[in-house]
Order: C-alpha cells, then sequence, then structure tokens
C-alpha cells in the first residue's frame, strides 16, 4: 500500500512536469511549431549576412527533463527565419532567408561574425569549445545569448561563460551605449515574454522577474557578448505572426535582434 | 716614337692650323696631281697590250695608285706644307697652377696621399721648367680658390671640392692678367656633380686651356659606397618607410652586406644584401618603422668589410620629419558589411589614423561613427567644400554613384585633383560598375576602366596573389623580406567576395590580382595618382576573413589595412606645403625654400604673404619673406644661408591681409666634412672632358714630362704665331721610301721586274 502510493505519487509528479514542460514550450497551444517549415526558395542564395545559430552540448545535470532534447533547437527554425525576414524588410543588410547552423567543433563558425545561442541556460561547453569561443570573439566574432531565465539558469550559463572568459566581468548595458541606438532608439526596454505567459498570466520565468540586459566587453569597449536574461527574443520573432502574440512584445524584440546585428556590423 | 716621326708634338697638330707657304696657287697643285694622275693612268693603259696577263685589272691600278701618290706628295713638298699655331709669349704669360686641397686628396694610396704625389710629380721639374718660360701663380681651392705661394701650403683638408666655380674665378682674372693656361691637378671628385657649362663657356670665351693631372686610383680594389638614399621627407608616426639605397662597390662581388638604418644609435632596421657586379649601381630597399613623432635624423650605412680603403663613404644621413598629425579618412558605406566593421577596427589599432564613417543602414538612415561632433554630416555626405576638403582622405564603399548629388560629384574628383587628398573604392553590390561609378564624373580619377556591364560583384572565394609591385610596395609589406611577403600572401585565407574591375589605365599599378577559382586572375588592388592626389580600387569587401579566419595573433587584416590608409592620407597636403630640395647640406651653406600657398578652395593663392621663421643651432634665429615664383602660381621661394652645421628648423607662415592660410614646417641640416667622403675615386672623365673641351690635354700624374713643352701652345693671353715646317718631318721621308718600296715589292711578287 505504502509503495503504490509513493509509485502513483511519482506518477502524477512525472505527468505534471511533462504537461508544464509541453506548456512551456508551447506545444499546446501553439502545436503549429511542430508544422513543417517551407525552406524558402532563395534558401541558398549567397549573402552578407546569413543568421547563425549556435549548436551547443546541453546541460547533463540536475533534473533529466533537460537532456531529453538538445536546447540549442528551441523555435527552431521558424524564429530564424522570421526574424531574417524582418532584417531584410526594414534594414539595407543583404540577409540570407535561411539559417545557418554553427558549432564550436569545426572552424566554419569563423565565416559568421554574428551568432545567436538560445537557451543558454541550457549549455555546458566543454574546454575546447569554450576556449575556441573565446578565440571566436575576441578576434571579432559577437555571440547574442536569449531565453534563460532565473538564477538556476543564470548559473548554468555563467558556469560555462566564465571559463570562456575568466577575466571579463559580465555587466549591465547603460541605456545611452550604442547597442541600444544603432538604429533603433531602445531606451525604453520591457520584458518580452515567452508563449508561457498565455499559459501562467506571467511574462517572466522562475525567478527572473526584473529583464535584465547584459553584456561582455572587450578592452575596447565594444560588446562581444550581448546576454539577453530573463527575456525570451526567440518565441516573439517565432510567434510575431500569430494573432494571440502582442505586437508590441514582438516588435521590440525585432528591434533588439536588428539593432544588434547592426552593432555587431559596424563595432 | 710619334713625336720623332712628326718631329713636332700632337698638340701642334690639334691646335695649329696646316699653310701653304708656297707661292704658286693651291689650284696649281691640285691640277698638276690630276694630270700627273691621269698621265700616269694613259701610260699604264698603253702598256695594257704589251702587258702579261699577271700584269691586268687589279694589279695594274694598284701600281697607278701608288706612283700617282708618290707624284701627288712630291708636288705638295714642293709647296711647302707648314704648320701655324699659337704660342705663348715666353715670360709674358702667367700659368696658373690650381691644386685641389680637398680632404679626398688625403687619401692615401700606395703608402702616398694623393697631395704628395701631386706635389712630388710637380716638383719633378715640372715647375721649374713652367717658371722658365712663365710666370706661375700658384693656387689652392676645395669649395674657395686661395693663392699659395708654395706647393706644400695645400694640406688637404678642405670640405669640399668645386672645381666649375674655382677655375671660373681663375678664369675671371684674366680680364687683368695674361694668362695663358691653367694647369689643374685635382682628383676630379666633385662635389657639385661636375663644371657646370657657364664655366666651360667662359673658359673657352677666353681661350684658357685646362690641362687637367688626374691624381688619386681610377677605382679603388676594395671599397663600398653609399651612392644615394631616397626617403621620403615626411611620415605619420608609426608609418612604415622604405629607404631605396643605391651603392655600388669594388672588389667584393657576391659578398654578403648588411645595411642597416639608425636613429639616434637605435637600429631601425637590417638587412642582409648579396653584392652584385662590380662598379654597377645596385639599389635596395629597406623598409623600417618611422616610430614616434619628431624629426629624424636617420643613418643609413653599409657596414664595413674587411679590407675596405674608403669606410668613410659607407653611410649617409637623411632627414625625416615625423608628424604629430591625425589625418582623418571618411568612409561612406551603402549596406552594412563586415568589411566596415574590420576596417574600423584595424583603423582603432592606429594611434595615427582617424576614421568616420557614415553607413546607410536602411532606406532612409544613416548611421555615423568617429564624428568630431553631433551635427557633423548629420544632413549625410557633406555638399560643401570646408566640409568634405576637411578630410584627407575618401573611401567609397558599396554605394551607387546616383547616391550623390552633382555638386558632390564634382566635389568628389575635386577632393583628389585639387585638394590633393586619397581616395579608395571598394567593391559591393553597389560599388564599382554595379554602382554606375563607370558612366560617372568619376570614372575619369578611377585607376581602372570599369567593365561596362552588371554581374561583376561575386559572392565566391578568391585567393590574393601580390604582382611584383605589390611585392616591393609599403601598402602589402607585411613581412620585411618581398620573398616571405609574396608567401605570407599566398597563405592568408580566401576572401569572401571580389568584383571585376576592368582594365587598369595606362599609369595605374596592380599591387595584387584576386584568383578565384573559375575565372583566371583579376585585378584586386589598383592604385594611381590624379592629378595632386591618390586613387585606389580593392575590388572586394571580403577582406574580413584574413581577421575571423587566422589566430588573433596574426596582425595582417590590421596590418594590410593600416598602411592602405596610411597611403591614402600620408600626402595630402594642406593649405601649406614648405619644402627644400637639400634637406641635408653636405658640406653647403645654401639652403632653397619652397611653399606652396592654397586657399580654403586649394586654388593657388598668388597673393599671400609668406615668411619662413628659422631657428638654428647655437641660437641662430633669422626670418626670410619669401617671394612669389613668377612661373608657378601660388608658389613662393626664398633662400637661406646656413652659417652653422646643425640641425635648423624653418616654420613658413601664409598670410592673405590678416587672415592666416596656414603653416607648415620645413627641417634641414647642415653636415660638415662628409661631402669628400664620396665619389673619392679619380674622376678621370670628368678631368678628360674639361681639358677636351676647353683645348687642354689630360696627363696622369706619372707622366707631367711633356706638359711644360705642350703648355706653350695656347691662344690666351699673349701670343704670337708660329710656322713650323713640315716637308723635312721623318714621316715624310719614310712614306716616299714606303711608295717606292711598295712598288717594287709587288712588281717583284707579280714577276714582272
Amino acid at each position: 500500500m505504502r509503495l503504490r502510493s509513493v509509485i502513483l505519487a511519482l506518477g502524477a509528479l512525472v505527468a505534471l512536469m511533462s504537461i508544464g514542460y509541453a506548456l512551456q514550450r508551447g506545444r499546446m497551444l501553439f502545436d503549429e511549431d511542430d508544422a513543417p517549415i517551407p525552406i524558402p526558395p532563395d534558401a541558398n542564395e549567397k549573402t552578407e549576412y546569413a543568421f547563425a545559430r549556435l549548436r551547443y552540448p546541453s546541460f547533463r545535470g540536475g533534473s533529466s527533463m533537460w537532456s531529453m532534447r538538445g536546447n540549442w533547437t528551441v523555435d527552431y527554425p521558424k524564429a530564424d527565419r522570421q526574424f531574417v525576414q524582418g532584417v531584410r524588410r526594414l534594414t539595407r543588410i543583404h540577409t540570407r532567408s535561411m539559417e545557418e547552423v554553427v558549432d564550436l567543433e569545426s572552424d566554419a563558425v569563423f565565416n559568421f561574425p554574428w551568432i545567436y545561442a538560445v537557451e543558454p541556460g541550457h549549455w555546458d561547453l566543454p574546454d575546447h569549445q569554450c576556449k575556441k569561443l573565446r578565440e571566436y570573439l575576441l578576434r571579432g566574432g559577437f555571440l547574442m545569448t536569449d531565453d534563460f531565465h532565473g538564477t538556476f539558469e543564470w548559473d548554468i550559463f555563467t558556469a560555462s561563460m566564465n571559463r570562456v572568459f575568466p577575466d571579463r566581468p559580465i555587466v549591465e548595458i547603460e541605456n545611452k551605449d550604442a547597442i541600444f541606438h544603432v538604429l533603433y532608439d531602445l531606451d525604453e526596454r520591457f520584458q518580452v515574454p515567452g508563449i508561457i505567459m498565455f499559459y501562467t498570466g506571467r511574462t517572466y520565468e522562475y525567478d527572473g522577474v526584473e529583464p535584465r540586459w547584459r553584456a561582455i566587453y572587450d578592452d575596447k569597449g565594444r560588446i562581444m557578448v550581448a546576454i539577453c536574461h530573463n527575456m525570451d527574443l526567440g518565441d516573439a520573432w517565432e510567434w510575431a505572426d500569430h494573432p494571440r502574440y502582442p505586437e508590441r512584445y514582438a516588435s521590440l524584440a525585432f528591434r533588439v535582434g536588428i539593432n544588434y546585428i547592426i552593432y555587431a556590423m559596424t563595432h | 716614337m710619334l713625336e720623332f716621326l712628326f718631329k713636332y708634338p700632337g698638340t701642334v697638330f690639334t691646335k695649329g692650323n696646316l699653310v701653304l707657304l708656297g707661292a704658286w696657287p693651291v689650284w696649281a697643285l691640285m691640277a698638276l696631281i690630276l694630270a700627273g694622275a691621269a698621265l700616269l693612268a694613259m701610260a699604264s693603259w698603253r702598256m695594257r697590250a704589251r702587258a702579261t696577263s699577271g700584269m691586268r685589272g687589279t694589279r695594274m691600278v694598284t701600281l697607278w695608285l701608288l706612283q700617282s701618290s708618290l707624284l701627288a706628295l712630291v708636288l705638295l713638298l714642293l709647296w711647302q706644307p707648314a704648320i701655324s699655331v699659337a704660342t705663348l709669349k715666353p715670360q709674358q704669360n702667367i700659368v696658373a697652377v690650381v691644386l685641389d686641397d680637398s680632404r679626398s686628396m688625403s687619401l692615401s694610396e700606395d703608402g702616398r696621399t694623393r697631395k704628395d704625389q701631386a706635389i712630388e710629380a710637380l716638383n719633378k721639374g715640372v715647375i721649374e721648367q713652367l717658371g722658365r718660360k712663365f710666370q706661375l701663380r700658384l693656387y689652392r681651392f676645395s669649395s674657395g680658390l686661395e693663392r699659395i705661394e708654395k706647393l706644400d701650403q695645400v694640406t688637404a683638408q678642405g670640405n669640399a671640392t668645386r672645381i666649375g666655380e674655382n677655375l671660373a674665378q681663375v678664369a675671371a682674372e684674366s680680364a687683368t692678367l695674361p694668362i695663358g693656361a691653367i694647369v689643374l691637378a685635382s682628383d676630379g671628385a666633385d662635389n657639385t656633380g661636375g663644371v657646370d657649362l657657364e664655366t666651360v663657356s667662359l673658359l673657352r670665351r677666353h681661350r684658357i686651356p685646362v690641362h687637367t693631372i688626374g691624381v688619386g686610383r681610377e677605382k679603388f680594389q676594395k671599397d663600398i659606397e653609399i651612392t644615394d638614399v631616397q626617403v621620403a621627407p615626411r611620415a605619420l608616426a608609426d608609418s612604415r618607410l622604405s629607404a631605396q639605397v643605391t651603392l655600388k662597390h669594388r672588389g667584393y662581388s657576391q659578398a654578403k652586406a648588411r645595411l642597416t638604418v639608425k636613429s639616434d644609435s637605435a637600429v631601425l632596421a637590417s638587412q642582409e644584401i648579396t653584392l652584385k657586379a662590380e662598379g654597377a649601381l645596385q639599389s635596395e630597399s629597406v623598409v623600417f618603422n618611422a616610430g614616434t613623432a619628431g624629426v629624424k635624423n636617420l643613418q643609413v650605412a653599409a657596414e664595413p668589410l674587411t679590407g675596405e680603403e674608403n669606410p668613410n663613404n659607407n653611410s649617409v644621413v637623411r632627414l625625416v620629419n615625423v608628424e604629430n598629425r591625425k589625418p582623418r579618412i571618411l568612409y561612406i558605406e551603402g549596406e552594412p558589411k563586415w568589411e566596415l566593421k574590420f576596417i574600423r577596427r584595424a583603423v582603432e589599432e592606429d594611434r595615427t589614423l582617424q576614421l568616420a564613417t557614415i553607413l546607410r543602414t536602411t532606406q532612409n538612415k544613416i548611421y555615423r561613427q568617429g564624428i568630431s561632433n553631433p551635427a557633423e554630416m548629420e544632413q549625410g555626405f557633406p555638399s560643401k567644400v570646408d566640409d568634405l576638403f576637411a578630410f584627407q582622405g575618401i573611401i567609397i564603399g558599396g554605394v551607387e554613384a546616383g547616391y550623390f548629388t552633382a555638386t558632390q560629384m564634382e566635389l568628389l574628383k575635386q577632393f583628389v585633383d585639387r585638394r590633393g587628398g586619397g581616395m579608395l573604392f571598394l567593391a559591393g553590390r553597389g560599388g564599382l560598375q554595379e554602382g554606375g561609378w563607370g558612366k560617372s564624373a568619376m570614372a575619369d580619377v578611377m585607376p581602372v576602366v570599369l567593365a561596362d556591364r552588371k554581374g561583376t560583384f561575386h559572392r565566391d572565394p578568391a585567393y590574393v596573389e601580390l604582382t611584383q609591385a605589390g611585392r616591393e610596395s609599403l601598402i602589402c609589406r607585411l613581412e620585411e623580406s618581398p620573398e616571405k611577403n609574396a608567401e605570407r600572401w599566398k597563405k592568408l585565407p580566401y576572401l569572401a567576395d571580389y568584383q571585376e574591375t576592368g582594365t587598369p589605365k595606362p599609369g595605374a599599378i596592380v599591387l595584387a590580382d584576386a584568383l578565384p577559382s573559375s575565372k583566371g586572375r583579376l585585378p584586386l588592388l589598383i592604385t594611381q595618382h590624379y592629378g595632386r592626389g591618390r586613387v585606389g580600387v580593392f575590388a572586394t569587401q571580403g577582406s574580413w576573413r584574413w581577421q575571423m579566419l587566422q589566430p588573433l595573433a596574426d596582425k595582417s587584416h590590421e596590418m594590410f589595412w593600416q598602411q592602405l590608409l596610411r597611403w591614402l592620407v600620408q600626402d595630402t597636403p594642406g593649405r601649406v606645403i614648405a619644402s627644400t630640395p637639400k634637406p641635408v647640406l653636405a658640406d653647403e651653406t645654401r639652403v632653397p625654400m619652397r611653399a606652396e600657398i592654397r586657399d580654403r578652395n586649394y586654388l593657388p593663392m598668388s597673393d599671400a604673404k609668406v615668411s619662413a621663421n628659422i631657428l638654428g643651432p647655437q641660437g641662430v634665429a633669422g626670418q626670410v619673406e619669401m617671394r612669389p615664383d613668377p612661373l608657378v602660381p601660388g608658389t613662393y621661394l626664398a633662400d637661406w644661408r646656413a652659417d652653422k652645421p646643425g640641425a635648423y628648423v624653418a616654420e613658413v607662415l601664409a598670410k592673405r591681409g590678416e587672415e592666416e592660410a596656414g603653416r607648415d614646417v620645413v627641417n634641414f641640416r647642415r653636415e660638415d666634412g662628409i661631402a669628400e667622403n664620396f665619389g673619392a675615386e679619380q674622376n678621370r672623365e670628368l678631368l678628360e672632358k674639361l681639358a677636351a673641351e676647353t683645348g687642354g690635354k689630360y696627363y696622369r700624374v706619372s707622366d707631367l714630362a711633356k706638359l711644360p713643352a705642350e703648355i706653350s701652345y695656347s691662344e690666351a693671353g699673349i701670343t704670337i704665331r708660329e710656322i713650323k715646317d713640315l716637308w723635312n718631318m721623318p714621316a715624310v721621308f719614310f712614306l716616299i721610301v714606303l711608295l717606292r718600296a711598295g712598288e717594287w715589292l709587288l712588281r717583284r711578287r707579280w714577276g714582272v721586274v
């Protein structure tokens, strides 16, 4: 009897966690996520800029649910393709319609001076990848991180990032920084939620109540790593075309992303 | 021997005129010669029938020629041939003996200095014999002329050899003195580049022959000499500079030598070279860093080799003014691209260059960086001359020609042509031909004739290879050694893209080619001068891969862009440019100065008041007003005399009314005691030419025996004409015998005697 109760309790816990995880990922409400994304007709066009998504090894410690899938794929590829449509329409950047997936195992990443890492609160970079990322950034590469929340994911993020740059602090980006003005003036920023808000009614996740716009700078005062903590710009790009996703969040997410690209192309 | 045969010295024949003393007319001589030859011909013709077959044809003509020649010679002697030659009247003329007193005469050869060789040769009877026939005046000269009483007053300590100036001074004395000839004893190592035509024509006008005595070795046995060093007089701080060193050597073919460039004893560059053919001029370039701002005294030297006879000619000094200015470059780009980011980063590493950028981020917005104030270029690319000409260089990225107004396009052209700025065109979707630049007003300025078609920009990989000009160019110098440099370029990662440029124009220099896999070899980096400025095309926007695809420690990308952009702006002038052709005065005092003055539009300003304030060593100070050059508008000239050795600085100030047009600084340095170290081999060619041009003769120092006799034949001073009979020359007798004996020998050979 006692054993059965324990088993039932555990079963219920697993079921609840599975539902929660599914909700977090929007599987139930936004099931278009699983629809096949067509390859754009001009996917192979040679362009100046391509949205480069970083493929990284996921964190295997703690709860086993983080091992269920590669976190680098979150919002992929719809967010990428939808975002670059905005880049094409709103700027003069010659932009490819299809994303590029890069990793830190080969040198191909050096061909893409701007890379995007989603959910780095789940990454676990081995030492040789930390070393390569450091070299990439110091040569002039730019990393945008997004969609990780709260203290626990922050700690996982910094566990790897501190091995990339043990000697450089992560600091808050000041409003006057060029990255918030290079195209759009982004003095008024707010938390951009993921679609989880439709279930929770909150724009934040875990204890990540306050959106944090942080960065790691190089010796010349240029941002190498732009860290969007406690927000989910990727979801905003992905669901910008959904009638239920508020325009103000999508709009800010696009502006931030575009500013970050142009900043990376000018600094 | 010749004098025995012809009875008189050769000078008599070269200076005299042939005359016939006989009373009969010359035509009679000619008639008799012709008649005699005809009679001999007729006689030969008549004998032809009786002659054996061996005596016909050519043989008969030969005999006729010998007989006729003999007849002509005998007839000529009857007319009494003689030479009429002007001869100095004994005891009534002055002979000036001029000795070289410069330091090159103190060089020791075979244990005796050149000065001693000259004095000993003159003292072996030459001076004595001359003294018997003429009044002698002794002079010594180096930079100036001085009369001396005795030859031993020659010390060989003079700092320069100015043959022309000093001979002219001696010749000038002939206006009051009967100077019959000049004897010049020198090594001919003139520091002024030779004897000028004016001096030669002065001597010829006075008919004064200059007899030259060549002293010293015509060729050293072992020596290296730096004959010239060319280096830019101005440079930006931290710039790479190239010293073009010209040298020659004797006796060290294929030996290794080391060239060094030093500044205040700090070695800036050291390079090993292999010496080429003996006596030939050899050119080498030594690259070094200009370092921090300030006037640099560069000592360019070849380290002395074992057994070198004259190590004092192994180094020269050059001045380089490393300027403290920070030229600004305006870069306009038509769309965001990685190249802009990485060019900016390369320039940020450079303490000297400043880069302002205008980037078209969207159709209607621009993003400015590197601006000096928030209002600068707020409305976009400058439309006013003051705003645009404030920059020293412009980069046109992938932006269409149509983006610029007609006014802006004209300003761009004048920026290069009149302003003297540098302009660089980059590739891109809106660059070069894709942006319509081939049909714009700037097509004339560009170093290539752009291909008249679209589709020239390709986002495909292309490797880069330097051309021969590129290997030597400072723009492309990533390694000191040209060979290593070329190899390093070959190892650079491929470019992300390239653009077909079209044909380079005549006068353009292709420094690098792009090697795309499918299109062979295309010009990639092309430069040329246009008007007062420079223009370049770098037909890619994908050199950023050199930065991203190479280790962080590799500085190829930064170095290339810094050097390219320094080339772009280094020679961009201000409104006042002061210069001197002689920044280092080697034992000279006269400093010619030149200033170019331009107005706000960079048009020549001819109504300026221009002065130079000069500060020199030991408190020397002075001011000189510069006068307009009537031949070149906007150019002002002045001469200054640097009386003391040392460093001088001249600040040239130009004003129009009370308004200051601008100012510039020129540095120069007087160095004493160096000129005589160079060109120290005996310049026989100069001495021979001088003698030949003035009617004198060149003598070796070891062969002066005939000088006293031959010097008499001169048309200068007080002369008489002497008649020298020729009929009794032994040569005439021998010729008669030769003609007769020749005929007899031929007849014997042909069997008709």
